[in-house]
């Protein structure tokens, strides 16, 4: 039988080009493997064989990162592998996104599965995670010695068609996809089992982790609130009667930007709110319990702020996931910054 | 061990053959020292480096351990390691390192 066909990604540093300073090298190919392959030639054996590298710069790949994913996709092509490896890149965040990166243009376009490794914290394991076996390896080059026997037995079970198990049992990072099966045992006793364990200082599993989230620093007060430009907005749902958007009432896929301009307080005529998975009926009487209008015209009136800003912004938080609440927030952020507004208030229902 | 050195060792070793080399290591951390042994022996564990898959077979020693120290004038010693020999966690490194070089040295 031949040997399954496999091509590495590594940056320059591994593939002994250089360090920093050769960080913006643009990507080339070699035949066999390079650096970390020769020591995946010793874990795949006579099954697997590394047939090209590809090496990129760090640097070069996050400043151009379609050309990049777009050129190595080509290079990989050209070899027709039956895997991909990519890395290991350990806690090199840049690295790691690249690698991730390649993992994620193989397997969309030439469909090709992808092991790498990463040490969890790295970014590219969070965002990439999806795309490719990330085996979870220690956070600088020393792990090297374990973390190839690892990524390279995982990729010989994926190319012999093997059954995997869970992450847990596989030592690689959850790709965040759920497989029905039969527990021994039902939820309610399963939960039990877990508290009892917990209590005796046992060690046991949660069967639903939860997601890890960033904190956010507040930023330093307000100089002088009373020559402050507030923005209002909102998670709550409060939208034009009739809701013009169309804002979803769970999941939102988008969020509102809406004109306060003549407006002294929001009435059942004029606002209401799209927020499902609530009671609707006081929002609905009076907007201002969610998105407090009434009261910023009269702070304004007595001085004890400077102005409201004219527009106000206004999303669904029910069910709606971090990462688009982050891009609304991202891109709500900059148009307040460029209307000038020195200060927001964030409702939510 | 980072790539300028390891392109040095091995040009050493071409030069003078692996033979007549030792190697003196004065890293201040076991992890780091020992992967130093280890790649001036059985080759460069991270495979980034000139030292990949090369195994010279070099022995290294760390200037705390007795063999290099007691070749040392004490007054130098003194002067100049003796101050971090304090700080440092001397047992650890010294197992570390010595572990390597007897897996690994072929001189």
């Amino acid at each position: 039988m031949s040997k399954f066909r496999v091509v590495h990604y590594i940056n320059q540093y591994f593939g002994q080009i250089g360090g920093e300073e050769k960080a913006n090298i643009p990507p080339s190919c070699k035949e066999g493997p390079v650096g970390p392959g020769m020591a995946f030639k010793a874990v795949l054996g006579n099954e697997a064989e590394i047939v090209a590298t590809i090496i990129c710069g760090d640097s070069w790949f996050a400043e151009n990162l379609d050309e990049a994913k777009a050129k190595v996709v080509e290079m990989i092509a050209q070899y027709k592998p039956d895997l991909v490896i990519t890395g290991p890149a350990f806690n090199a965040g840049r690295y790691g996104t690249a690698c991730g990166a390649v993992a994620e243009a193989v397997s969309q376009e030439l469909e090709i599965p992808v092991v790498s490794g990463m040490y969890p914290e790295n970014p590219g394991a969070e965002m990439y995670r999806r795309f490719a076996l990330i085996v979870e390896t220690g956070d600088n080059a020393a792990a090297m010695r374990k973390a190839v026997p690892a990524m390279g037995k995982l990729a010989l079970k994926v190319l012999k068609g093997e059954q995997l198990g869970t992450p847990k049992e596989e030592g690689y990072i959850p790709r965040g996809i759920r497989e029905n099966y039969f527990a021994p045992d039902r939820g309610s006793k399963r939960a039990v089992d877990m508290l009892v364990a917990k209590l005796k200082g046992e060690e046991f599993h949660t069967e639903y982790p939860m997601p890890q989230f960033d904190r956010v620093d507040p930023n330093p007060a307000v100089a002088d609130i009373s020559k402050a430009k507030i923005g209002l907005v909102t998670s709550g749902g409060i939208v034009p009667k009739g809701n013009p958007d169309h804002i979803e009432s769970s999941s939102a896929s988008k969020f509102g930007k809406y004109d306060l301009d003549g407006i002294v307080n929001l009435t059942a005529e004029t606002h209401q709110t799209a927020h499902g998975g609530y009671d609707p009926v006081y929002a609905n009487q009076d907007a201002d319990r969610v998105l407090p209008v009434d009261v910023m015209r009269d702070l304004e009136k007595e001085g004890k702020i400077g102005s409201l800003h004219r527009y106000y912004y206004a999303t669904v938080g029910n069910g709606t996931s971090v990462a688009n609440a982050k891009r609304y927030a991202a891109e709500i952020a900059q148009e307040l910054k460029n209307d000038g507004v020195d200060a927001v208030i964030l409702t939510s229902t | 061990m980072d790539l300028e050195n390891q392109a040095r060792i091995k040009e050493l070793a071409e030069k003078h053959g692996p033979e007549n080399l030792v190697v003196i290591l004065g890293g201040a951390e076991a992890e780091a020292s020992g992967l130093a042994a280890e790649t001036v022996s059985n080759g460069d564990p991270t495979y980034a480096g000139p030292l990949s898959g090369v195994q010279l077979g070099l022995p290294a020693y760390h200037i705390f351990e007795d063999a290099i120290k007691s070749l040392v004038d004490p007054q130098v010693y003194d002067d100049q390691i003796s101050m971090m020999e304090m700080v440092l966690d001397v047992d650890e490194i010294i197992k570390e390192v010595s572990t390597y070089r007897e897996q690994y040295r072929k001189f």
